[in-house]
């Protein structure tokens, strides 16, 4: 049974996991916008006025809590608090947020990364493999591993390159349905991951979609 | 097991007819056994969709009790394994269904011997509508990609969620409890089923979360017809993704259907669309629905649409 919505808290409402990446906080916020925003079509005329106002406040606070690692902090301590989530959640975040200190000087470390990845894919050439996985009609999180493999790319530098949690990624690899995100999450992750992997985007969401719901 | 589908969405013009006819032929070619029921009463044409005239019996005669049983008006098309329950010859006053008729159709309705029983529902709310789709054991819901379409779909289901709401609650006798405190509800007006959710749970009884699982337990999935490149691939899921938050679940979305000006010149010709372009977007869009229903694998060619 869902909470009613004013009861959901900001990790509820965005959807992701209490120790879920500042790029993923980026994408929620982005995607949840879309849906409640002014202008969209998905919930139009389902609002009220002053419901809708309501509505974007408790985002647009969510997004400057959660994207504010002070605050941030603080909303988790009062979360533990009142019993949302378990204490050793927190320390897992922790362990999460352990990965990202290994590029301390972002910019410089994203940019090297990424051509790094670059590189190993000039070397080993997708060319093959990748078409052979993007012509199959359902693609599986182990196709995806099977290739990010065999070029020789670490699970990590596709995290960097892409700011999608571990995870997440790990989720995405195994198949594991019920900790995937949200399908309109999953999409523009997967976009990412193709990109990072410099394969054809459309086709890989397709396939791995497909495969998804196959199952 | 028996499978129903209900066919609705508040709008007229979204296509539920044409849906309703092309999923009854896929499954059909399946080789599921099929009967599509006419229930827009007063305005049914499923007949035309199918290339068929005015068919000679239907419902009327189950209605008038010319007939005991309702698997006898459904008449054969020219689809094997397809069936058609037509409301064509009903009197032009059949709109407005007695409710011991109405209950004698839809019990008979539960208790046809088919596979996959389609239920074409009319546009608006009223109520014979609205018990006809809560028959089904899975409701869709049709809608285009515009917002006057989108805005008639949420009063739709609202709509529906309160029906069944109300008919429970009358069921359990509780219905003058929630009365009262509808009536000081704003000027007694109930905007959303919410609204009496939040009653029942509000005043502690027991029943209240009995009838929170009771609309949990409706499954409705959306369909998005005549979709064209405007607007965002994710409008489905967005919605869906709504109602889950807001409605309690659960939803699911089926698909886009791509918009195809032939569908309508089809229609005109009173063509089978579906006989006559097969080896369109729009038909590979039904098809993978079609399988979606009965769980069959999806279809691997993918054909590009039709800019």
């Amino acid at each position: 049974m869902i909470k009613k919505f004013n009861d959901l808290n900001y990790y509820e409402l965005f959807k992701i996991q209490y120790n879920a990446s500042s790029f993923e906080v980026r994408q929620a916020y982005k995607n949840i916008l879309a849906i409640y925003e002014e202008s969209s079509l998905a919930t139009y005329a389902l609002f009220a006025e002053d419901e809708r106002k309501a509505i974007l406040g408790k985002i647009e606070k969510a997004f400057s809590t959660l994207i504010d690692d002070e605050k941030r902090n603080a909303y988790d301590k009062s979360l533990v608090d009142i019993g949302e989530i378990p204490k050793n959640l927190l320390t897992a975040k922790e362990r999460q947020k352990a990965i990202p200190l290994i590029q301390v000087n972002t910019a410089m470390t994203k940019d090297n990364n990424l051509a790094r990845i670059r590189k190993k894919i000039k070397e080993q050439g997708t060319g093959k493999l990748a078409s052979v996985m993007l012509n199959r009609d359902f693609i599986s999180g182990q196709d995806l591993k099977n290739l990010r493999e065999s070029l020789g790319i670490e699970l990590e530098e596709v995290f960097e390159a892409t700011k999608i949690s571990p995870t997440a990624l790990e989720a995405i690899e195994r198949d594991d349905l019920t900790n995937l995100p949200p399908k309109i999450y999953l999409k523009s992750f997967l976009k990412s991951y193709a990109e990072v992997l410099q394969l054809d985007a459309k086709q890989l969401v397709e396939g791995y979609v497909k495969n998804m719901e196959k199952s | 097991m028996k499978r129903i589908y209900s066919i609705g969405g508040g709008k007229g013009g979204s296509g539920k007819s044409f849906i309703a006819a092309s999923l009854g032929i896929l499954l059909a070619k399946q080789g599921k056994k099929v009967v599509l029921v006419d229930l827009d009463l007063g305005a049914s044409n499923l007949h035309t969709l199918l290339g068929q005239r005015i068919p000679q019996r239907g419902l009327d005669a189950f209605i008038d009790k010319t007939t005991n049983s309702l698997e006898d008006v459904a008449l054969s098309t020219t689809i094997p394994n397809l069936y058609l329950i037509s409301s064509t010859k009903c009197s032009l006053e059949i709109a407005n269904l007695f409710y011991a008729q109405k209950l004698k159709v839809i019990n008979a309705i539960q208790n046809l011997p088919f596979a996959y029983v389609l239920l074409d529902l009319g546009p608006g709310i009223n109520f014979n509508t609205l018990d006809f789709f809560l028959i089904a054991t899975e409701g869709l819901f049709v809608a285009t990609p515009e917002p006057t379409a989108i805005e008639n779909t949420f009063v739709f289901i609202k709509s529906i969620y309160l029906r069944k709401l109300k008919l429970a609650l009358k069921e359990a006798n509780m219905w003058h409890i929630c009365q009262e405190e509808v009536a000081q509800l704003s000027k007694g007006a109930l905007k959303s089923p919410l609204d009496l959710i939040n009653i029942l749970v509000g005043r502690n009884l027991e029943n209240g979360t009995v009838f929170k699982d009771l609309l949990s337990g409706l499954k409705f999935s959306l369909i998005l017809n005549k979709f064209r490149g405007q607007v965002t691939e994710d409008l489905g899921e967005q919605l869906v993704e709504v109602c889950n938050r807001h409605l309690y679940p659960s939803f699911d979305f089926l698909g886009n259907i791509s918009y195809d000006s032939r569908v309508y010149e089809s229609i005109l010709a009173r063509n089978i669309f579906i006989r006559k372009y097969p080896y369109t977007k729009t038909v590979s869009d039904l098809q993978n629905m079609a399988r979606r229903l009965t769980g069959e694998k999806q279809q691997p060619i993918q054909i590009k649409a039709l800019k």
